[in-house]
């Protein structure tokens, strides 16, 4: 309809709008817009999710961006050949390695190792602060040594990025200290999943490594900041699992006494890799300062010296893993690169080269996986089955004993591969592996790291394996039943005379409990009547309640301002478990420690 | 903020986007020029290096299946079969009804020695798609299946597939249908040669090696007629002393043959006759010649050093008279057991005297096979 044709003559304008001032309408109009708008702010926690998206994709971007400046770095000093000129193999780490120091020592000092445990100490000591020059500083270095065939990956690097991005946005947005801190593992998740193709270990990785817990309000912003960062990674560099693997169908339950047995060489070996590196890194960090200039260079040419005889053992090695899938070699060629990936990284991480390890720890998984089923189908054919599925499971194995993140470890699996087949015994394997690293090595790697950097920074391990105390390991049994709101006053003072305890507890049918003191029932007994029942004096009293189960933590907060609380089943508030009072809290924590 | 963040976002958007841009296009250009690197070598006859072209050409375009195939197809043959049967499982899973890949796993498996595999396989690439030519490709895969069923032994699933190979050849294809008379007469079975030959001589009844296969395939079929027929044909349109020599055996069968249908009693008595007699001289020209010294001697039990024991010889030249004593045209013609006897002691008579016992003629081939398909048809 046109304008011509609309009947304005005929249509009636509100009668009060006609009689307001002008002044008036204007006035309505802006408390109108003032409403509107106030229901459009976000709440904190509304905007908290808000920006876990926003930086997801951001972090997203800069990952997408990441993989690809690694790659053209790649094909401009190695070539695009897996197996490059030997010149080049000498070469290309070696001054990549100088390069890299050189951008290290003088701009990016915090691009230094892997991420993981910068952003673990982001969130614990630095309030949730990466500095934005980490973020650039480990696009580019990283970029010039993962590319130029240092044995490091890109996830770790990725993880931190993402860090140093949500902090930064966080900062921009003068969040709350908590939020600040909240929005380091957001990043890291966002990060981690972007790089890996793979949100839900992103997810758990952040959750066992880096907060160590299932907090509701982290959970739902790390989820968003992965998915969203998955999300944008697969719309620009394709949505396919990181491995191509051949169908897996468990032939033989005897199959998984063979996976057991890879579980426990995965287990030794992780052991072995984590102490050349804890070993030999403080040892060459305590060399002269001029040195650091220096030490990249002087492991990428020895990287280059064993990439001469085995190009495999370069970068990423993430086509490797790919043909190890595909039982390209023999037993002996896998573990012949398994173990030279175990040189060159522990060369490029001890050296202080910027990149991380989870690209090395899945070939190198890989490759024992698939020695010690090759071994095995050498020796027991009937039991083992072919070299691929032992690749496949020995990632997540060696994984799970290297990086202690069991949960993390079998996920990854199935991600990166798509393949959901394998996952039994990946389970078994991996278990087997954390429990062999666990029992002979105290610490994680990252705890040990972060001690070597003079960093206290909380165990996640720890942390899951602490006991719990709970109120049934502190409360105790009431000396008398307790009071009932129907008793009388004098029945109180009669309890009172022949009891030792300070306060008496009172029970109302309702299941509401209340207290009485015993030096108020004198001053009780002068203003009432000693027929007066109880529930007549407590009118307003109510204690709180614990449950046996619940944890003693928690019991502190509820017994501030009270002597005693009464502790009731869950099954009904009625009847009366135990009593608990702060000493005894205190004594349990005492006989805990 | 949310302004900023967004126009931070827009602008890191397009950078990420014009960057993956260039570099699929870089990839895409890698992955087509190790491709074709890698069909170059592998024309070449040099399938190490193909294989590792492919494999760079992979690294750029991981999904494509094209050169996974040719990945899979260089190691194949390079004689890496358990690592191209891994390539060839996972392009399979993806697209288990394509034959090219299908044959691809059935060579694979041919060469790791799992047989019932490689069968499953064949199928799947007869039952498969095929881009280009389709039939004649399932053609070719029967074909390849008919043979290693035949190299296995596998005589009665090759009939079969040679079955469905002749039930889907036209019918005017005379090189084709001749392929399949070929494969039945490997396979076992002369009759359904001989009809496949047939068919092929019907568009080309000249065709001199056509019918000299058709003459052996009803030869083996005990169609003599037929065979002489064909034999005598292709003696004409491609003569050679092979051919001659089975026109000669099937003309000896055929004029020498008591059992023949539609003969007279009389003609067989004298064909039973004639044809005892000359197992007789031949009987005697052996042991008369080869072993005269060892009959006289005392070693009655030893043999010559390639014919058969003298002992046996010679029982058999004694059951062999005291028969002659009976053998007559009269009592051959009235009682048909006694030709049965008489031709069973020829059979024998020959089996003993085909080595040692000099050169075996043509007539002695007949009158074995005559004996020899007589048994067949009476068991």
């Amino acid at each position: 309809m046109s304008d011509r044709d609309t009947p304005v003559e005929e249509t009636p304008l509100p009668a009060k709008v006609e009689e307001v001032p002008a002044t008036n309408a204007r006035d309505l109009g802006l408390k109108w817009l003032g409403s509107r708008a106030r229901a459009l702010t976000l709440s904190e926690g509304n905007l908290f999710l808000l920006l876990a998206i926003i930086i997801g994709l951001f972090s997203g971007m800069a990952v997408v961006c990441f993989r690809i400046a690694i790659e053209w770095v790649r094909l401009g000093l190695l070539g695009s050949a897996l197996a490059p000129p030997r010149l080049r193999v000498l070469l290309a780490p070696t001054a990549a390695g100088l390069v890299v120091a050189f951008l290290v020592q003088k701009f990016f000092r915090g691009a230094r190792g892997s991420g993981v445990n910068q952003t673990k100490a982001a969130v614990y000591v630095f309030d949730g602060y990466v500095p934005f020059r980490t973020v650039i500083g480990k696009f580019l270095t990283c970029s010039i040594a993962i590319g130029s065939g240092q044995s490091l990956g890109p996830e770790d690097p990725s993880l931190q990025m993402g860090a140093g991005i949500a902090s930064a946005l966080g900062r921009r947005l003068k969040l709350s200290r908590d939020k600040l801190r909240l929005l380091a593992p957001v990043g890291a998740a966002a990060g981690l999943a972007a790089a890996f193709n793979a949100p839900i270990s992103a997810v758990l990785f952040v959750i066992e490594e880096v907060i160590g817990t299932w907090s509701a309000s982290a959970l739902g912003a790390i989820v968003l900041a992965a998915v969203s960062s998955a999300v944008v990674m697969r719309s620009f560099l394709g949505g396919e699992p990181m491995f191509r693997v051949p169908a897996y169908t468990l032939a033989h339950p005897a199959e998984l006494i063979a996976y057991a047995v890879l579980g426990v060489v995965s287990g030794v070996l992780s052991l072995v890799f984590t102490q050349i590196i804890v070993y030999f890194r403080p040892k060459l960090r305590a060399l002269p300062d001029w040195t650091n200039y220096f030490q990249p260079a002087a492991a990428g040419l020895l990287i280059g010296l064993v990439g001469l005889r085995i190009p495999q053992s370069m970068g990423t090695g993430y086509p490797y893993i790919d043909q190890a899938l595909h039982s390209q070699y023999t037993w002996q060629i896998l573990a012949i690169l398994g173990f030279a990936k175990i040189l060159t990284t522990s060369l490029s991480f001890v050296s202080g080269t910027p990149g991380g390890m989870f690209a090395p720890t899945l070939f190198i998984g890989a490759m024992i996986g698939g020695a010690i089923g090759g071994l095995e189908h050498q020796f027991f054919p009937q039991v083992s089955a072919s070299v691929a599925p032992f690749a496949l499971v020995g990632m997540g194995t060696f994984f799970a004993g290297f990086m202690r993140v069991p949960i993390t470890s079998v996920f990854m699996v199935v991600e990166t591969t798509g393949s959901y087949s394998i996952v039994l015994p990946v389970m078994i394997s991996n278990t087997i592996a954390y429990l062999i690293s666990r029992k002979y090595q105290d610490m994680t790697l990252f705890d040990i790291l972060a001690k070597q950097d003079d960093l206290e920074l909380p165990s996640m391990e720890e942390q899951r394996e602490q006991i719990v105390l709970r109120v049934e390991d502190a409360f105790r049994k009431p000396d008398f039943p307790p009071l009932q709101a129907g008793d009388t006053l004098a029945r109180a003072l009669e309890i009172a005379e022949t009891s030792t305890e300070e306060v008496f507890l009172v029970r109302f049918p309702t299941g509401r409990w209340a207290d009485i003191a015993r030096k108020d029932l004198p001053a009780m007994a002068l203003a009432h009547p000693k027929e007066t029942h109880l529930r007549e004096i407590l009118t307003s009293a109510r204690l709180p309640i614990l449950h046996p189960d619940q944890r003693l933590d928690d019991a502190l907060r509820f017994i501030q301002g009270h002597a005693l609380l009464p502790v009731v089943g869950r099954a009904g508030s009625r009847k009366l478990e135990g009593v608990l009072s702060l000493p005894d809290i205190l004594a349990a924590y005492q006989k805990a420690s | 903020m949310l302004i900023l963040s967004a126009i931070l976002l827009a602008l890191l958007f397009a950078i990420t986007a014009a960057l993956a841009r260039s570099y699929h296009s870089r990839e895409q250009g890698l992955a087509a020029e190790w491709l074709q690197q890698g069909n170059t070598d592998l024309r070449a006859g040099k399938p190490t290096r193909a294989f590792e072209d492919f494999r760079n050409s992979l690294l750029y375009d991981p999904e494509n299946p094209d050169v996974q195939l040719h990945l899979a197809e260089a190691l194949l043959a390079d004689g890496r079969f358990t690592e191209a049967r891994s390539y060839l499982l996972n392009l399979w899973d993806r697209a288990p009804g394509s034959g090219q890949i299908n044959l691809d796993l059935a060579h694979a498996s041919m060469n790791t020695g799992e047989v019932d595999q490689a069968i499953r396989y064949f199928h799947g690439a007869i039952f498969g798609s095929w881009e280009k030519d389709p039939a004649i490709q399932r053609r070719n895969v029967r074909l390849e299946l008919c043979e290693f069923l035949l190299s296995h032994r596998m005589t009665g699933e090759a009939q079969a597939e040679i079955a469905g190979l002749a039930g889907d050849t036209p019918a005017e294809d005379g090189e084709l249908r001749e392929e399949n008379g070929r494969l039945f007469s490997r396979a076992g079975d002369p009759a359904k040669a001989l009809s496949e030959f047939e068919a092929a001589l019907h568009g080309n009844p000249r065709q001199g090696q056509w019918l000299a296969e058709a003459g052996q395939a009803a030869f083996d079929a005990g169609d003599f007629l037929k065979a002489e027929t064909y034999f005598s044909g292709a003696d004409r349109q491609k003569p050679s002393d092979e051919i001659h020599v089975s026109l000669l055996l099937v003309r000896d069968v055929l004029s020498n043959d008591p059992y023949m249908p539609g003969l007279s009693d009389d003609e067989q008595a004298s064909r039973t006759v004639r044809d005892f007699k000359r197992g007789l001289e031949r009987l005697r020209d052996c042991t008369g010649t080869g072993t005269s010294s060892s009959l006289s001697g005392s070693s009655s039990s030893s043999s010559s050093s390639s014919g058969p024991p003298i002992s046996e010889l010679e029982n058999l030249r004694k059951e062999a008279q005291e028969l002659q004593k009976r053998v007559n045209l009269f009592s051959v013609g009235k009682n048909p057991e006694m030709r049965d006897e008489a031709m069973g002691i020829l059979s024998r008579i020959e089996e003993s005297t085909s080595s040692g016992c000099g050169p075996v003629t043509s007539i002695d081939q007949a009158l074995k096979m005559i004996e020899k398909r007589h048994q067949g048809n009476n068991p």
